[in-house]
């Protein structure tokens, strides 16, 4: 739920978003292509996220498979890209989302219907979980749908005035269809389906003594939900001009769940402030490092541990508390950050240089050489065998944490 | 025949190491409440502890000291990651840990690298047990089978005629009860979670020498996990006894029909167009093996929804 | 007068346990009926029983002669029975005008209905209004659900219980943990809101039963050991012995 401030400063909130999007679909004119590839990605994410959070966050329904629906849609699209391509079919190109959509409502109707067999949310999650895997273990064998292990490609075709073979344009077709979906499901909340949904979170059980067959309650937000993972899955192939099998790997459901949580599920955008923060830190940070992935896991489960509502939540509730009590909270929330930042910067330092110690090539040189070489963190060369560089790893954390224990005793209320 | 008999054989010794990781998930979630999807995790560190220690103190310490190592892990894992999100519901409890399995994964690639492994038989098992119609039938696999049958005996014994035991399954009907009784709650959760987390890693250091060590094992080991609870009914330890079989058994005949549906079809004179389906009709049934558990947990929610045994209410 | 429910022989077992052993129950049209018992006698089971949330090992129930023993429980509402639970269940998180949309929203029917902008819902909103006013919710019709006093919260529940508009409603210990102010008005509450209405009630507080019921049934050990006018039941044996002897003079 929005702080208590926050909520008469709704109309605040909502000028900063437009002018913030504002922003964003100008970035053609002032991102390089690179960029504008990566926040394509985020936005695809974040849109995949959002659906994600139409059953977590108000229906209460945890889909830990969620990727089968980024996938169908995908395969969808890209197949409608290929008769395309081939003369069979004419769908141009901004319009080929749709066939993930109709995908993706399909593939949720179906596995909603096994999924939602038992009311029990821990059965709902093992079941999701199994059929993504199910899909993920027979596509690569069925060459015509999936494109046996290579995956299918294709290409944007032109339309009208644009020809999609500039990365401006995917990137506006990209944004445009994320803030559309993202108003649709906005609104969806609001309708009395989606206060039923709600209902269904707080309180199952009442439900049927209400007059609602609580299966169909269910059933329906997981198809609405598929549908929108397969937008996103169609944006995807479309930004690609590719769709492989390994969209149904576990990796990606695990990434929206992560991107949900970090983000924060209480709040309508939440998930999509998650998604795009994780997915531009991961584009930074896969170049110095291969353990990306792991310090994603490890902050979502430093953060369902101390700030389970997500991050924008917190940073409402700091806002909040700043405007309330002024310059005092603000040092605090800044300390508390660097305490953050130092643990954070002596794990990864400490982790990077025992993963980079255990691997072939340093393990190689070393018996070659018989030398421990030093190991390249921060752009900043540290030798293993010297104690200094174990007292800035280890010292930064016992700092933070102290740090932490002391300004930190207020993390935001329970959820 | 001998191909059916020893399918037989292979089928039950998989569906008995699927019970060692089963018995531990079921017991936690019917005594606490959380299904713990990284339990198939500490399936895995067993297998690979063992394999990093067998380097170091021989196959028989790895399957010692590797299970502790993993029964450790699980005492921590649900001190200090599971209880303290308890209390925030148990959406929290499902989320830490799927976060912990893919954590898991991802430390077992940082450490041991992302391809497979050669965790191998030691030489002094690679004998064979007996023969069955003429091919011999390799002893280890007989190993695991007694192992786990050893396991679930003591495990039933525990739980029935110990004091500890029945005090565990006191606090898995009534847990505010038996603290009210002054009985430590929270040790007897620990105590519980850690043996079935011992339980996993033995399977792991035994199983991961008999199928494959990878960081995929996990993942793989979950999903067949939850077939067997859902398919089983979660909460009951003899329900997932008999699907563990059940899953073990049908896995092993699909992996050796090589059989397509197009093959059956030209049985009946249909061959060339069920062929003409594309793919999914002339794949064999083998390469399906490994999708046949979840298949059946599909048919199993669609016509007995509540599973064979029913479910713990 | 006719028996609007009707229940047959019911027999509930969990697993080796037997909480409902063979009882017969008969509730004319309008009448205001109340269950009593001591605790674990099974009131509460007999309520699953009679809403569908259980089914019976044996027996059946009727409602106004068709059988909906064995039905799910939301068909067992829109057959026209309600009921409130014993621990208040409402959407904590949502408004109190939210909870009763909630529960006004199944009986205006249209599947693709649902799709609407709930603040253009016009009728539904009209109607949950009417019912935050009968239950004299008005004042904190805004706040969270969760937020409000447990008498509030009460009544609320009752609230719910009147949303989808059948006339057979059943009411689980809806004064339990109130003060005895609290109770008077909550039983004043549900003698207007019940006025036309079959209603059945589970209590222990005896002067609400009694200012309350035509007619009491004493379930005992999963029995009906007697079901008369209030005066005979308050001169019965076995009902003293039973039930009324430890509770007399409780609040």
């Amino acid at each position: 739920m929005l702080a208590k401030a926050s909520r008469s400063s709704g109309k605040g909130y909502a000028i900063a978003l437009t002018a913030i999007i504002a922003l964003l679909a100008l970035g053609p004119f002032y991102l390089s292509d690179a960029w504008l590839g990566v926040l394509g990605k985020a936005y695809i994410a974040a849109l995949f996220a959002l659906s994600f959070n139409l059953l977590s966050g108000q229906a209460g329904m945890l889909s830990f498979g969620h990727s089968a629906y980024l996938g169908v849609g995908a395969f969808a699209a890209i197949h409608v890209m290929k008769a395309v391509q081939a003369g069979l079919f004419w769908l141009p190109t901004p319009f080929i989302p749709l066939s993930g959509a109709l995908a993706g409502v399909l593939a949720g109707g179906i596995a909603g219907i096994f999924a939602c067999q038992r009311s029990s949310g821990v059965y709902f999650a093992m079941v999701t979980l199994a059929i993504s895997e199910l899909i993920h273990t027979i596509a690569p064998n069925i060459q015509e749908l999936f494109g046996g292990e290579t995956g299918i490609s294709s290409y944007r075709a032109a339309f009208l005035a644009f020809n999609f073979g500039r990365e401006s344009h995917v990137y506006t077709l990209i944004l445009i269809w994320t803030v559309i979906c993202a108003i649709v499901m906005w609104l969806f909340a609001r309708t009395l389906f989606g206060r039923l949904a709600m209902a269904l979170r707080e309180n199952e059980g009442r439900l049927p003594a209400l007059g609602f067959n609580v299966y169909w309650t269910k059933v329906v937000p997981f198809a609405i939900s598929g549908m929108f993972a397969g937008i996103a899955g169609a944006l995807l192939s479309i930004a690609t001009e590719s769709a492989n099998y390994s969209l149904f790997s576990v990796d990606a459901s695990t990434a929206v769940v992560l991107h949900t949580f970090i983000g924060g599920s209480s709040l309508f955008l939440g998930p999509a402030i998650g998604a795009i923060i994780m997915t531009v830190f991961g584009y930074a940070a896969s170049d110095a490092t291969r353990s990306w992935l792991l310090y994603q896991g490890l902050i979502f489960i430093a953060l369902m541990l101390s700030a389970p509502r997500g991050i924008a939540l917190l940073a409402l509730d700091t806002i909040d508390d700043i405007a309330d009590r002024g310059a005092r909270a603000l040092l605090r929330a800044l300390l508390i950050v660097v305490a953050v930042l130092l643990i954070a910067m002596g794990i990864v330092m400490a982790f990077e240089i025992v993963t980079q110690i255990l691997t072939t090539e340093y393990q190689l040189a070393h018996t070659q050489t018989g030398r421990w070489n030093s190991i390249s963190v921060y752009r900043v060369k540290w030798d293993p065998l010297s104690p200094f560089t174990w007292l800035v790893a280890i010292g930064s954390v016992v700092v933070g944490v102290l740090a932490l224990r002391r300004y930190g005793q207020r993390t935001g209320p329970a959820p | 025949m001998d191909w059916f008999v020893i399918s037989l054989i292979n089928g039950a010794v998989y569906g008995l190491l699927l019970f060692l990781v089963a018995a531990g998930l079921t017991l936690v979630f019917g005594m606490m409440g959380i299904l713990n999807f990284a339990h198939a995790s500490f399936y895995m560190v067993g297998a690979y502890a063992a394999y990093a220690l067998s380097s170091v103190i021989g196959f028989w310490g790895g399957l010692l000291i590797g299970p502790l190592i993993v029964a450790l892990i699980g005492l921590i894992v649900e001190r200090y990651l599971l209880r303290p999100v308890h209390k925030y519901g148990h959406a929290s409890e499902l989320l830490v840990t799927f976060g912990l399995a893919f954590v898991f994964q991802e430390l077992i690639k940082a450490v041991f690298g992302q391809f497979l492994i050669n965790y191998a038989i030691p030489d002094s098992l690679r004998f064979s047990a007996f023969t069955v119609f003429g091919t011999p039938y390799p002893f280890y696999r007989v190993f695991v089978a007694l192992l786990a049958i050893v396991l679930f005996v003591a495990l039933i014994a525990l739980l029935r005629f110990t004091r500890m035991g029945i005090v565990v399954r006191a606090a898995v009907q009534r847990p505010e009860m038996v603290g009210a009784l002054g009985h430590n709650v929270s040790a007897v959760f620990m105590l519980t979670f850690g043996i079935g987390a011992w339980m996993a890693g033995v399977a792991g250091a035994v199983g991961g020498a008999l199928l494959t060590t990878s960081p995929n094992m996990a993942l793989e080991m979950a999903i067949l996990a939850f077939v067997v609870v859902i398919v089983g009914g979660l909460g009951s330890l003899t329900g997932a006894f008999f699907s563990c079989l059940i899953i073990g058994l049908l896995t092993t005949f699909a992996v050796s029909i090589n059989v397509s549906l197009a093959d059956i079809g030209r049985f009946i004179g249909l061959g060339d167009t069920l062929a003409a389906l594309g793919t999914v009709a002339t794949l064999k049934l083998s390469t399906y093996a490994g999708a046949m558990p979840v298949l059946v947990m599909l048919l199993v929610l669609l016509i007995r929804p509540s599973g064979l045994l029913g479910e713990r209410k | 007068m006719s028996a609007v429910l009707e229940a047959r022989n019911l027999v509930k077992n969990f697993g080796e346990s037997c909480i409902i052993r063979g009882l017969s129950l008969s509730v004319h049209e309008g009448e205001k009926h109340a269950v009593i018992g001591p605790n674990g006698a099974g009131k509460s089971t007999l309520f699953n029983l009679l809403t569908g949330y259980l089914h019976p090992t044996s027996g059946e129930v009727f409602l106004r002669e068709k059988k909906i023993s064995g039905l799910p429980p939301h068909l067992v509402n829109r057959a026209g029975i309600s009921r409130s639970f014993q621990i208040t269940a409402i959407f904590p998180a949502m408004s109190v005008f939210e909870n009763v949309r909630i529960a006004v929203m199944a009986k205006h029917g249209s599947r693709f209905g649902l799709f609407r902008l709930a603040t253009r819902a016009r009728k539904i909103n009209e109607d949950a209004w009417h019912l935050v006013e009968r239950v004299r919710l008005t004042k904190v019709a805004q706040k969270p659900a969760g937020d409000l006093t447990y008498s509030e919260q009460r009544a609320l529940e009752i609230g719910m219980a009147l949303g989808p508009g059948g006339d057979v409603l059943l009411l689980d210990e809806p004064t339990a943990g109130m003060s005895r102010d609290e109770a008077a008005y909550t039983v004043e509450l549900i003698r207007e809101v019940t006025s036309g209405k079959t209603l059945i009630v589970i209590e222990h507080d005896m002067s609400v039963v009694f200012s309350l019921a035509d007619r009491i049934s004493v379930l005992v050990y999963g029995e009906i050991v007697a079901t008369d006018a209030p005066q005979a039941i308050r001169a019965n044996q076995r009902v003293q012995e039973a039930y009324l002897g430890e509770d007399h003079g409780a609040a």
